[in-house]
């Protein structure tokens, strides 16, 4: 294409998307994933596929690529067709709904539009167990992306600790599910009725969270008189200790990890948690306060000169994101129900870090962009088998290289420009 | 007390290899000011090229009908592994650290890792998953020093790890490039303005330290024979925490600090269940750490990470 | 009673004496002025009195309080604004935001506003972009409040750092070279600014300065410090003709 008929189809897109709000777009969504269950199978069938395609097709299209064609058009009739469609049928509606939902509550507005993302995610993970998961593992990622950037990428540290906090959550939230409400081998009978365990579900996960953040002051305390470098070995060391301590921990199964935790980390709970990280964060890194991170990176000195307490800032930063990796860990750890002292090592670090680094620093859509981007492509590549770990590596290598500091960097995550409702002037086609 | 020298052997020859491991480390972070984290790796690639050498060699050697004797077989094959494996380094420089020069270091740092995740990948893919073994070049002798029992194996590892420290030593003290990495070391900008080549000094740095880690990795297969493409996570990881410990802008105390880590992890198994050994290692270092932030040879660069 | 005071203020790095028996006494609405050749220790008393290092002798007394031993954020609650020599600005944040950090001490709306929200946390933040709009506005900086500072050019990010101090709402304010790498219209500039700031908000001002014109002009009375101790101390027009001044400026550059 010459870069003339290039320009002229991106305005077209641009004309055909501008007037469509987020509310749209979720309808849109909901509108695919309906149309899935409706007619998935037979389509697929039509098609000459084995089954729905599990992950977009993505996986269907590396195993078989002789059916890349009808995965070319399942995506396109099931997704592409209700996504663009009803999206542009419901702009004009949809903007009239969110201008006044938007009016009437701003929070109000914000539940309409994450009870309806929850739906398309529940009616698209309710088709396989496999999406299942990894919508969770995925939400999952994001909650320690974003957790794992207040402290690498708002205070600017170089931080190789949050397998350890994570670790932390997943062990503390598991004996406390499983000691408390499970017959099992480690802890013996449960103390309280199993019945009660969802509820307090939620106890076993902050617990986690507060020991996590309560394990962060051996780094935290360190980082008021170190810097940089050193700070990053400091947290390094704390991350093998942890995990050599879990090692040597036989209450809590040793080298051979725990495993059997309750089935309470359900796609609603996983998502609320999310949200709540997200929500939180955000909050934090807008305020004043949370900005404070910021000056202490930029320049500690004149923090210190603008009566910003530079050491409460360090503290409530790594306390506050290790709490959420903690949350996260207790949530990981009911998700994959075994958690044992190796899933906390060098390896989950660097997928850490790749996700952060990726989607970009000091930023909430960022963390968001990347821990999905790198879950689903890990998932997707997975039928490449060894290759993946040489695709995704120098994916991160060119990103690196072009964009030191990530794709979607320093980006205020602002949700009331999200939810509003976009100008529907009707431009002459 | 033969129990202690016992065990000082055995800490010489295993700190050896941390404190040739984390020379490397510590010279591309005096010198250039990172960390460069597919080191381990490198020392991984190392070992196992030095495998493919001895291996070739003994081969070659039976196919013309020669015995030449074992320790001919190994010096040969440290020497061509070194000069080999230093060009991965340069070839990691160039391709990885040379673009990034002006980025934030976090970035760097985070290319590095991938690296490695790739030359881990690189031989999953090439040899499989199996492990191999290092050709047995060196019979092995033991010799009783009033108790002690000593192998020529840790006798000859321990000596021929402090030679390279030495030969090193001397020629960042002596020799005229030695100076120059000196120079950067200490005031990276001016360096150039003096009509030395960064790219230079860059690549010379990166191929010192991965032969070094290749001698290293050469070391280790004759002592351990048995290899796998996940040892360089373990040794990299702690020989950079060695090197870290040394202090920034000490080369010789990444040195001594890498013999300091054997010595701790050798004398904790000593003492404690083997299990516990990581675990009070890496306490040990953190309380180091902690009240001596700029480890023990160290200046106060404020070094930073930025962003 | 003066609203600061320093008493014989010594201090040592290692085994150099950088700061030799150091007085101080500045009263409200004063503007004082520090002069003397490169390298006396100037830039050092500031840090000294603003708590970046703590002296080795003396007493640093800030309305009746003694500040010696305080961290800086502490020290410049209590009421010691001060900008830098070579502006220390955070290069990721807008012009705005860095008016607002100055604030920081005065939030009252804590963590669980910052974490949730709150309808206080709200007000706290909007009161807090109110004062800071006002107070670039006073320096003549208002129309670049959204500006990453690094795409300013110099003579606006000296504004914004001087609008940050400001926003601690001082009762010293140190200036550290304020005048310094600016051109004659941008330094004019500057004096109309601190004129202002003095005329409006009744701070008293306490600054480090090379250019004469300056000092001669703004200040009520001057500390000339040459290897660390003051040699004089007067108004503009004592210190102009004291030999000894002289005497250490011979052979330095002083502009104009």
């Amino acid at each position: 294409m010459t870069s003339k008929t290039n320009n002229i189809w991106r305005t077209r897109l641009k004309r055909f998307t501008a007037p469509i709000p987020l509310l749209g777009w979720l309808l849109g969504a909901l509108g695919a994933v309906i149309l899935e269950h409706v007619a998935g199978d037979p389509f697929s069938e039509l098609l000459g596929l084995p089954k729905i395609p599990v992950l977009f097709g993505a996986l269907v299209m590396l195993k078989k690529p002789l059916l890349i064609p009808s995965v070319f058009f399942y995506v396109l009739v099931i997704y592409g067709m209700p996504l663009a469609l009803v999206s542009r049928w419901c702009a004009k509606p949809a903007n009239w709904a969110s201008a006044h939902m938007l009016h009437f509550s701003k929070p109000f507005s914000v539940l309409i539009h994450l009870a309806l993302l929850y739906a398309v995610l529940h009616a698209w993970s309710d088709l396989s167990a496999y999406r299942l998961l990894t919508l969770k593992f995925t939400l999952i990622a994001v909650m320690l992306t974003l957790s794992l950037n207040v402290i690498n990428g708002y205070m600017g540290e170089f931080s190789c600790s949050h397998p350890g906090f994570m670790a932390l959550g997943a062990y503390v939230a598991s004996t406390f599910s499983l000691s408390l409400f499970v017959n099992d081998r480690l802890f013996g009978e449960a103390l309280l009725p199993a019945g009660l365990g969802p509820f307090l579900f939620p106890v076993g996960l902050i617990l986690g969270g507060l020991v996590a953040a309560l394990g962060a002051l051996l780094v935290a305390i360190p980082s008021f008189r170190t810097r940089g470098d050193y700070l990053a070995i400091i947290s390094l060391a704390f991350m093998f200790i942890v995990k050599s301590l879990f090692e040597n921990l036989e209450i809590v199964g040793g080298p051979r990890g725990m495993g059997s935790q309750p089935n309470w980390a359900n796609l609603p709970t996983v998502f609320v948690w999310t949200v709540l990280c997200v929500w939180i964060i955000n909050n934090f890194v807008q305020s004043t306060m949370g900005k404070a991170l910021n000056a202490v990176r930029d320049d500690e000195t004149a923090a210190d000169a603008m009566t910003v307490n530079t050491r409460k800032t360090k503290m409530v930063g790594f306390l506050f994101a290790a709490f959420w990796a903690g949350v996260a860990g207790g949530l990981f750890a009911h998700v994959l129900r075994y958690i044992n002292p190796g899933t906390f090592g060098i390896q989950r670090l660097a997928e850490m870090l790749a996700m952060v680094y990726f989607g970009g620093l000091n930023s909430v859509y960022g963390s968001i962009m990347g821990a999905v981007s790198l879950s689903l492509l890990s998932e997707a590549l997975r039928p490449l088998e060894i290759l993946k770990w040489i695709i995704i590596p120098l994916l991160l290598i060119l990103v690196m290289i072009f964009r030191p500091t990530g794709l979607i960097a320093f980006r205020e995550f602002n949700v009331g420009n999200l939810i509003k409702p976009k100008k529907t002037t009707r431009i002459e086609d | 007390m033969t129990f202690f020298l016992q065990n000082l052997v055995n800490a010489l020859q295993w700190g050896s290899f941390y404190a040739l491991i984390a020379l490397g480390y510590a010279m591309v972070y005096s010198i250039l000011m990172l960390f460069n984290f597919a080191h381990g790796d490198i020392f991984m690639v190392g070992a196992y090229i030095g495998f493919g050498m001895a291996t070739l060699l003994v081969a070659l050697a039976e196919m013309g009908a020669v015995s030449p004797p074992g320790w001919l077989i190994l010096v040969l094959t440290i020497i061509i592994s070194m000069f080999l494996t230093s060009f991965l380094g340069m070839l990691v420089e160039r391709v990885g650290y040379r673009p990034l020069r002006e980025a934030p270091r976090a970035s760097a740092a985070i290319t590095g890792l991938m690296i490695g995740i790739i030359l881990e990948t690189g031989n999953l893919m090439l040899l499989g998953a199996q492990r191999v073994r290092f050709p047995r070049l060196i019979q092995s002798t033991t010799y009783d020093l009033g108790g002690v029992f000593v192998t020529n194996k840790k006798i000859m590892i321990v000596l021929v790890s402090i030679s390279l420290m030495v030969a090193l030593h001397q020629f960042v003290k002596r020799s005229k490039w030695g100076m120059a990495m000196r120079a950067m070391a200490f005031d990276y900008a001016v360096v150039p303005l003096m009509g030395v080549s960064i790219n230079k000094v860059a690549r010379l740095t990166f191929a010192i330290g991965s032969a070094l880690a290749a001698a290293a990795g050469i070391l280790f297969g004759v002592a351990y024979p048995v290899l796998d493409p996940y040892m360089g996570i373990v040794f990299g990881w702690k020989a950079f925490v060695a090197a870290i410990l040394g202090g920034r802008g000490s080369i010789m105390g990444a040195a001594l600090a890498g013999f300091l880590l054997g010595f701790i992890e050798i004398f904790t198994a000593m003492i404690f269940p083997s299990t516990l050994r990581d675990l009070i290692a890496y306490s040990i270092i953190l309380l180091i750490l902690v009240f001596r932030p700029h480890g023990f040879f160290g200046e106060d660069y404020s070094a930073r990470l930025r962003l | 009673m003066p609203l600061l005071q320093v008493k014989n203020m010594t201090h040592y790095f290692g085994g150099l004496r950088a700061v030799h028996r150091y007085n101080l006494e500045i009263e409200p609405g004063q503007i004082r002025a520090l002069i003397g050749p490169n390298g006396a220790g100037k830039t050092t008393v500031f840090n000294l009195i603003t708590g970046i290092h703590h002296p080795s002798e003396g007493s640093v007394i800030l309305e009746g309080e003694n500040i010696v031993g305080l961290r800086p954020h502490q020290i410049a609650s209590r009421g010691l604004g001060r900008t830098f020599q070579n502006l220390r600005l955070w290069r990721h944040m807008s012009v705005l935001e860095h008016v607002k950090m100055a604030r920081y001490s005065r939030l009252t709306y804590g963590l669980t506003g910052a974490f949730f929200g709150t309808p206080k946390r709200n007000r706290e933040e909007e009161a807090l972009e109110v004062t800071a709009l006002e107070l670039l506005e006073m320096v003549g900086a208002g129309g670049i409040a959204h500006q990453n500072v690094l795409q300013l050019p110099y003579g606006a990010q000296r504004r914004v750092e001087m609008a940050r101090a400001l926003a601690t709402e001082p009762k010293v304010l140190f200036l550290d070279e304020p005048t310094a790498g600016m051109n004659p219209e941008e330094l004019l500039q500057m004096m109309e600014i601190i004129r202002l700031i003095h005329k409006k908000m009744g701070v008293a001002i306490f600054l480090i300065e090379h250019r004469l014109k300056v000092v001669m002009e703004l200040c009520h009375s001057i500390q000339t410090l040459v290897f660390g101790e003051v040699i004089a101390e007067g108004n503009p027009l004592e210190i102009q003709n004291n030999p000894k001044v002289i005497d250490a400026y011979l052979g330095q550059d002083m502009v104009e």
